[in-house]
């Protein structure tokens, strides 16, 4: 059926104006066929527009607008872009020395703190060149200097293990809170456990209430305690600070936070591959006590992330001769690609077949 | 009015509703935060907009695909207007003036729940607040049939 012809000047005015088409006029429907499937191939246009802008803003093409970013002087747009930028694995590495740049000299904490967080995922060499020129830090004149070194220290995580002994220096700064910030630091690396449990032992007695309270909530949640903290554990259930004995009190009831169900837990976050960094630092802290993970984590020496590969070979080592299954991948790790991996499998080594020797010598 | 005067005018509606619910599925969380950066956090314009540019693709944040995910019941809705009033017979303006006021309501109604959502989400942070991306979507596509029906049943009430 064809529309009634045109007839009222208002009609032909719109027509003038080109509001009614010549297919609007022969057409059956509200829409002709062929305007709707014009509107439809906009739509996928659009749509693919949008795709492309979307492709063009992610993955290895955002890392050259990400490194203008990081040179540029609003903060904001800086911890955005080295957030980013540690997200992106391998395709970042070109923004490697601004990040070490950043983490060793920029003036803002925050920013130094997330570039050496970032450099972890991206570069363990720098991440470490960042710790060793850090450490000067802890020595600086000034106390906001000292407690804003142990944060970054402790941002490093296990990877700032060199830095334990001088951390555990720190301990005797006269100022609070540097002192706090090196117990947060310590427990943040965790190993070597004997160092940083005898470490946080003797931050059990510390002056400042603040300090203590850091130490136990560190043993309530964190740390396995051992057997030297457990009279001052006790001793703290009668502190002044309300918070501090509580914290005390949920320490000696967790045993130290170790339970089968924390380690089952620990390897179920493993094994969903999202969380591995995290899991991987605490099974590390447990040492011994997580011997019934290292089947979840010995594939973890072949992961496509050298951080990854890393804190394998390091929660091990930690947990010592119980990983002994470990042993043959381990053997086949020491040719890794990353120099400060095969430094950790090599002490991995060393401490796994240095038991396994002493137990084969006991009759 | 003569019904050759109205198909014309229909067309053109049909057109500018089908645009109007893909740009504002798209754009309403990308407004929201703007919005919210001006009158909450006190921020120009301008600085909102620097706002908004700086998380349209960070990770943790990624505006754009916030806004990708709340056009698609709208995207739907869209398509199902451009067929289901474009293929209107242009004989019986009745009914797509029914049909018309059913597509009308179903895209006003997503656009305020929409815009509500995502303002109060903003302006009420919460740890979960992020859930709300993924199911606000999928409760826009069931809102979608009913708000076209509540839309039907008004045309009809207005034709008497």
């Amino acid at each position: 059926m064809v529309s009634a012809p045109v007839k009222s000047g208002r009609e032909g005015k719109e027509r003038a104006k080109g509001c009614v088409n010549t297919e609007q006029a022969v057409s059956h429907t509200i829409l002709a066929p062929r305007q709707i499937a014009m509107q439809l191939c906009a739509l996928m246009i659009g749509a693919g527009l949008l795709g492309l802008t979307f492709w063009l803003h992610t993955g290895a093409r955002a890392v050259p607008g990400l490194i203008r970013d990081l040179q540029g002087q609003d903060l904001q747009t800086l911890m955005l872009a080295t957030q980013w930028l540690s997200e992106l694995g391998e395709d970042a590495r070109p923004a490697v020395p601004l990040l070490v740049d950043q983490a060793l000299r920029h003036q803002n904490w925050n920013a130094r703190v997330s570039a050496a967080a970032a450099l972890r995922m991206l570069d363990l060499q720098a991440a470490r060149r960042v710790m060793e020129g850090s450490l000067l830090g802890l020595s600086d004149p000034d106390a906001e200097v000292r407690r804003h070194t142990c944060a970054l220290l402790g941002s490093l995580g296990l990877l700032a293990k060199p830095a334990v002994p001088r951390l555990i220096g720190t301990l005797a700064d006269e100022d609070d809170l540097s002192r706090e910030r090196a117990i947060d630091a310590l427990g943040a690396i965790g190993v070597p456990r004997t160092d940083v449990s005898t470490a946080l032992t003797t931050a059990l007695f510390d002056r400042a209430p603040r300090v203590r309270h850091r130490a136990v909530s560190l043993f309530a949640f964190v740390v396995p305690i051992p057997n030297t903290a457990l009279t001052p554990l006790s001793n703290l259930q009668k502190d002044p600070d309300k918070s501090i004995a509580s914290l005390a009190q949920i320490a000696l009831d967790r045993g130290g936070g170790v339970h089968h169900a924390d380690v089952q837990t620990l390897v179920a976050r493993l094994q969903r591959g999202d969380d591995r960094e995290d899991a991987l630092q605490r099974l590390a802290k447990l040492g011994p006590a997580a011997a019934e993970a290292v089947p979840a984590i010995t594939p973890l020496l072949n992961d496509r992330l050298p951080l990854h590969r890393y804190l394998a070979a390091e929660t091990l080592a930690s947990i010592g001769p119980s990983a002994a299954k470990a042993l043959p991948v381990l053997r086949q790790a020491i040719g890794d690609q990353d120099s400060i991996v095969r430094e950790a499998v090599a002490d991995a080594l060393r401490s796994i077949e240095a038991a396994e020797a002493v137990t084969e010598r006991m009759p | 009015m003569s019904g050759t005067l109205l198909h014309p005018r229909l067309a053109r509606t049909t057109v500018i509703l089908y645009w109007t619910c893909i740009g504002l599925g798209l754009a309403i969380p990308w407004i929201a935060v703007i919005l919210v950066d001006f009158f909450k956090h006190h921020q120009s314009i301008a600085q909102a907009l620097y706002q908004w540019r700086l998380h349209l693709f960070a990770p943790g944040h990624n505006l754009f695909l916030v806004g990708l995910l709340n056009a698609v019941p709208f995207v739907l809705l869209a398509f199902f207007l451009l067929l289901h009033l474009g293929l209107t017979s242009s004989q019986s303006l009745s009914l797509a003036r029914r049909r018309m006021m059913g597509a009308a309501t179903a895209a006003a109604g997503a656009i305020g729940l929409s815009a509500w959502v995502h303002i109060t989400t903003l302006w009420f942070p919460d740890a979960q607040g992020a859930l709300v991306y993924m199911f606000l979507p999928i409760g826009l596509t069931g809102f979608l049939p009913v708000g076209y029906a509540v839309g039907r049943g008004l045309g009809r009430l207005l034709e008497r």
